[in-house]
């Protein structure tokens, strides 16, 4: 044990003092401070939500925090990854530490531990600098209920970039070269992020085309609304296939304190009637039972990674 | 005997691609401890797989070897615990410099806080790098780097000791600081295995060599035996330097039973014989008026004796 120790700790040194870890920590730090910007302009200028919530800061501050996160936990995971053994193998780095008296899975879980370490710090401050950003441009202090499911927002995307490394480290484990691994890492977060929502849209349109008229009032019918929860299925269905869908439902629903639709009302838009409204506060819990298997899918893909990374590197042998 | 590595019919096959590659073919192997151990061959011959197989980081696919008493399959770790090892094509940590990346192989053999940082200074002085010590790896050169290798190899003050290809890379000067550092260690009581395709550098070093190709052990045993089989087989070769009448000299050791053949080079006199003739060449140069100034026998090197065996492979 004093060796998966001694391997993670120095593997979590060596990632927080690397170029691209400062790099890519301080392009997202900035992001994140100008989310918050945005957020304030937002506040202060009344741009009103879609549909009239009670404000509060979870509202304010949930849209930018959920979007810059899922660019940044994916991203994260990738560059920790991708050549987390096919770097060391092509060095030889890996053949050093192996002749040394450590077990093949005593390198791979002090790896393991030390990269899930240095994404958590690296998590935590990216979250810490929009929220805590947010606090100070906003002047609101989150309520207890708040905080509450900003933690839970915060270990949803720790296990989320940590799907993401499990799936690089995977990738890194089967390729024998660097670049192979990067172009497959790249590859793959490219198809959940953007090839298979297009494909989502692309889906839908060929199935239930529009049927609504460019200038043609939108009236909401049974038969449009019916349409537009097929719609919404198919997308749901085609895009479950990625991580990247689970945590931005996981992750809306966990931020999102209130919920409820804002229904176009008889005539539509343009008819000057009040927007129909049914909102309610739901609770944490209530929150939680909503996305709980979103939750599950993307800790069973971290988790199966992880495990499949494991069985592969500690089967494979030192030449 | 007690021998510090044995190996028995000990076979890797490896199949890539769909290609079946035996990379060691029921290798029987004894190490004597005490001793230097050259493993001989050119390159791709099987001696880098050898070495991986007994210190447990390739699997055997038959056969078994036991180092230092135990078992490579079942105690692997125990072996690399008591094994200083320099693999071929292992490096270090670019961005660590000499004394953090030995610091860190100190602490994955378990040497305790107190002690590491004394342990590291030590070998680092051994290896002549105590003044790059705080330089980062990744500007070493290769032979600082090789040296760096040979000083991890010494962290945990091992028995055995396994390089290989230690003087690849290495300047002159380097690679005669590494054999005197092998004697030494030799002489302290360490087994050395020193793996080498550079057979001029390290062979001459070794007590105990096999020569190894595709896979198999075509020459294994004492360089003395070994130089005496030689011999034996290839015939005597006796190198003589007198002052006289050194042709009519030449021509009475041509006509002695046992000499094959005689040349002239200038002062010296090279003959071949199927035993040692030295005391009727003795009493010849007596009887022709010649002074012998010398008269030795040759001693087969390393070099012969693999080109006369590596050609069997």
């Amino acid at each position: 044990m004093a060796s998966v120790s001694v391997i993670a700790s120095k593997e979590f040194s060596d990632i927080i003092r690397s170029k691209r870890f400062i790099i890519l920590l301080s392009i997202f730090a900035l992001l994140m401070i100008a989310a918050v910007a945005s957020t304030y302009i937002s506040a202060t200028q009344g741009i009103a939500a879609p549909t009239a919530m009670p404000r509060g800061f979870l509202l304010s501050v949930a849209s930018n925090l959920t979007s810059m996160m899922a660019y940044f936990a994916p991203i994260l995971g990738i560059v920790l990854g991708v050549d987390a053994v096919s770097g060391e193998r092509e060095k030889g780095t890996l053949k050093m530490v192996l002749a040394q008296p450590v077990f093949r899975d005593t390198f791979i879980n002090g790896k393991f531990l030390g990269t899930v370490a240095a994404i958590s710090l690296a998590v935590c401050i990216a979250f810490l600098v929009n929220v805590g950003g947010s606090i100070i441009a906003l002047g609101i202090t989150p309520t207890g209920d708040d905080a509450a499911r900003l933690f839970l927002f915060l270990i949803i995307s720790i296990i989320y970039a940590v799907a993401y490394y499990g799936i690089a480290i995977l990738i890194s484990t089967v390729s024998k070269k660097t670049t192979v691994s990067v172009i497959a890492s790249i590859m793959i977060w490219a198809v959940f992020t953007f090839i298979l929502p297009i494909i989502a849209t692309m889906v839908v349109f060929s199935i239930t085309p529009i049927r609504i008229q460019p200038g043609q009032n939108m009236t909401i019918t049974p038969e449009l609304r019916e349409e537009i929860r097929r719609r919404i299925t198919i997308t749901e269905t085609v895009n479950m296939f990625t991580p990247n869908y689970h945590f931005n439902r996981a992750a809306n629903n966990i931020l999102r304190a209130y919920i409820g639709a804002g229904f176009m009302p008889e005539g539509g838009a343009t008819s000057g009637r009040p927007l129909q409204q049914a909102i309610r506060a739901v609770s944490i819990i209530e929150s939680l039972a909503m996305v709980w298997p979103n939750i599950l899918v993307i800790a069973l893909i971290a988790v199966f990674t992880l495990i499949a990374t494991y069985m592969l590197f500690v089967r494979q042998e030192t030449r | 005997m007690n021998y510090i590595i044995e190996t028995k019919n000990l076979t890797k096959i490896y199949r890539s691609e769909g290609k079946i590659v035996k990379a060691l073919d029921n290798v029987n192997l004894t190490v004597e401890r005490g001793r230097i151990f050259g493993l001989l061959g050119p390159n791709g011959a099987g001696k880098t797989t050898l070495m991986m197989t007994l210190i447990g980081l390739v699997m055997p696919t038959s056969g078994s070897a036991r180092v230092l008493g135990f078992d490579i399959i079942k105690n692997s770790v125990e072996i690399r615990k008591r094994v200083g090892v320099l693999p071929e094509g292992a490096d270090f940590y670019d961005h660590l410099t000499a004394k953090q990346n030995l610091l860190y192989i100190a602490a994955l053999n378990g040497i305790n806080k107190a002690e590491r940082e004394e342990r590291v200074e030590k070998v680092l002085k051994i290896v002549g790098l105590e003044d790059a010590k705080d330089r980062k790896v990744g500007g070493f050169s290769r032979g600082m780097k090789q040296r760096l290798g040979i000083a991890q190899a010494l962290l945990k003050d091992p028995e055995l000791l396994m390089f290989d290809e230690p003087t690849a890379g290495l300047d002159p000067e380097a690679a005669r600081t590494f054999k005197n550092l092998v004697l030494k260690l030799r002489d302290e009581g360490k087994t050395i295995v020193l793996s080498t395709h550079l057979l001029f550098e390290v062979g001459p070093l070794c007590d105990d060599i096999a020569i190894i190709n595709r896979g198999r052990i075509v020459l294994h045993g004492g360089v003395k035996d070994l130089a005496e089989k030689f011999i034996a087989e290839e015939g005597y070769k006796i190198r003589v330097q007198g002052k006289g009448d050194i042709g009519r000299f030449a021509n009475a050791i041509l006509n002695l039973k046992d000499v094959r053949n005689v040349r002239v080079d200038r002062e010296y006199i090279l003959i071949e014989a199927s035993k040692d003739v030295r005391a009727e060449v003795s009493r010849l140069a007596s009887a022709h008026g010649v002074e012998i100034v010398a008269l030795e026998l040759t001693v087969p090197s390393i070099e012969d004796l693999f080109m006369k065996y590596y050609k069997w492979g």
